[in-house]
């Protein structure tokens, strides 16, 4: 797959986030290098086999229904927020 | 001729404890952002863990709507970037949901019905809360990762009220299994509509346009009327093929017209792949065998009453519409009444009495009091204006029936002796009326009966005046 500055745009639409120019290129070679690694998994074989297939054949475990919570913990992350106030976290305005 | 074609989307917030993939409780109007966790506010290494409470809840469904429960279901990864969602995806099922193909019954008012079918029920997580305020957004994460059940029809509805009829009874049926408080106003029952139209007599599937978050029965089937009047205006003046385009449009409920959520933009790519932080999902034998066992549902409810208590159909359509008040119909049963009584002093007196928020689960009126007040009228203690004014005061105020009943003297005498002493006194005050009765003007019997009453102040029973009249008249 070929990553080019359209792509790139597309993906900084998708993840709003925004590439700074002068690191475009930069960006550009790692995320080729990074499916070029994935594109070795073309290689294999994978005719006949199940798309549902896993490499455990495992079920998820599944825990009872029971509350447990604490405050002490979500309160810190308030605090590491990097905006924050009346225990709400706070983030610019989104335009719906 | 346009044929309308709805299909519908249900987000069902299941009345679990604690969260999909976390144990943070899930309770409603907490202060903000105290029920969270690493896990439901997606923090580096936290992972998610499967409620088994919800796979229980979404096999009731599964169960109720005669579908196929998939033993094996998978979750998968939708990727969107909102501030709602601290992880940047939804955990959802779309490719192997756990319920598929199931089905439910409408019915009109005529009496006739029709099979609505459903494609699927899947489970996945809720996203969080946002405030707006001027330049900034405030987040509330307490509801992110609360579990839902999405229930997606199939493009089976040809008008707003089938479409009414089915919400109806979707919400009927989930209140019924008590897999959620399916509470529109609060959102825990979210509908989405999706509309087209075609002409009569076409099977091809046009344009569909979707309404989303839309709060009432009354809202829904508004909302859908409108934006039907706005496809076929379109459609007859030639202009479809540019009005009318695949979007997400908001109801406003104010200026009475649905428009466009969001400007053109991008297709959404939610770069869908399986949920690399979860295993399948497997019912066992003995969780299926379990998990389906389901109370008795509106559709049943409704024949059994039919069958058992000789109700009409509409009757017994109306009180098996909520599960509230088939429980409060049955309970009151209880005293052992009549069916007929029931229905009436449930659907028409006491409902007649509730304003405001008022309703069978919040008045001092409960089915025992409800039931031991048309007892009252049947063992013959008041009659039913009696009762009227019993009901009106036991709306106002926690009293209990027969207390009323004496506070206000209304007990009807029946006893034979003091009404036989009523009844000589009204025929030797009235000798001339009596002898024209007796020779043959038969109408003035109601004359004496009503005298009888009123010189009783109202409380003698009428059946046994008429009998004691009868007798001494001849």
């Amino acid at each position: 797959m070929q990553v080019d500055d359209t792509l790139l745009n597309r993906l900084e639409k998708l993840s709003h986030l925004k590439i700074a120019d002068e690191k475009r290129a930069e960006v550009i070679g790692q995320l080729s290098e990074i499916l070029n690694f994935v594109d070795n998994l073309n290689e294999l074989n994978t005719d006949g086999v199940d798309d549902k297939f896993s490499m455990s054949d495992a079920a998820t475990f599944m825990r009872e229904d029971k509350p447990a919570c604490d405050t002490k913990i979500n309160d810190d992350i308030i605090k590491h927020a990097p905006q924050s106030a009346d225990h709400f976290f706070i983030v610019p305005k989104i335009i719906e | 001729m346009f044929e309308v074609v709805i299909g519908l989307e249900v987000h069902v917030q299941l009345n679990t404890k604690t969260k999909l993939f976390c144990s943070c409780p899930t309770s409603f109007n907490h202060k903000q952002n105290t029920n969270t966790c690493p896990t439901c506010l997606a923090l580096p290494g936290a992972l998610p863990v499967f409620n088994k409470e919800v796979l229980h809840k979404a096999i009731m469904f599964g169960t109720a709507i005669d579908a196929t429960v998939n033993k094996t279901s998978y979750f998968d990864r939708k990727s969107y970037f909102y501030p709602d969602s601290p992880s940047a995806y939804q955990i959802t099922q779309l490719y192997t949901p756990v319920v598929e193909h199931g089905k439910l019954r409408i019915d009109f008012e005529n009496g006739s019905h029709k099979i609505i079918r459903i494609n699927r029920a899947h489970i996945e997580a809720d996203a969080g809360k946002n405030i707006h305020e001027g330049d900034i957004s405030k987040v509330d994460l307490n509801r992110a990762g609360t579990p839902l059940l999405e229930i997606v029809s199939e493009p089976d509805m040809r008008s707003a009220e089938e479409a009414v009829l089915y919400l109806k009874k979707l919400h009927a049926i989930v209140r019924y299994l008590d897999i959620s408080d399916a509470n529109m106003q609060e959102g825990s029952f979210r509908v989405d509509v999706n509309v087209s139209i075609r002409p009569k007599g076409d099977e091809k599937l046009y344009t569909r346009v979707e309404i989303k978050n839309i709060n009432s029965f009354r809202f829904i089937q508004k909302a859908i009327e409108l934006e039907v009047a706005r496809q076929v205006e379109a459609w007859e003046d030639g202009t479809y093929k540019d009005e009318i385009v695949q979007e997400t449009r908001l109801f406003d409920q104010t200026k009475q017209e649905t428009r466009s959520m969001r400007g053109k933009e991008e297709a959404a790519d939610y770069r869908y792949f399986p949920e690399p932080d979860l295993l399948k999902a497997v019912i066992s034998d003995e969780m299926m065998a379990l998990y389906s066992k389901i109370p008795e549902l509106p559709d049943e409810k409704m024949e059994r009453f039919i069958k058992e208590y000789g109700m009409s159909e509409y009757n017994a359509s109306v009180i098996t519409s909520s599960v509230e008040m088939a429980k409060y119909f049955e309970d009151m049963m209880d005293e052992g009444i009549s069916a007929k009584n029931a229905t009436t002093w449930l659907t028409v007196e006491l409902q007649g009495r509730l304003k405001g928020d008022m309703n069978i689960t919040n008045t001092h009126v409960d089915a025992k009091k409800l039931g031991l007040l048309v007892k009252r009228i049947e063992d013959g203690t008041i009659s039913g204006k009696a009762a009227k004014e019993v009901l009106d005061k036991l709306v106002e105020e926690n009293l209990d029936v027969d207390g009323v009943i004496d506070a206000l003297g209304l007990k009807q005498v029946s006893d034979t002796g003091a009404l036989e002493a009523i009844c000589d006194e009204i025929i030797n005050a009235n000798q001339e009326k009596v002898a024209e009765y007796r020779g043959g003007k038969d109408k003035l019997f109601g004359f004496f009966v009503g005298q009888a009453m009123k010189a009783s102040k109202g409380s003698a029973n009428p059946q046994t005046i008429n009998e004691i009249l009868k007798a001494k008249l001849g």
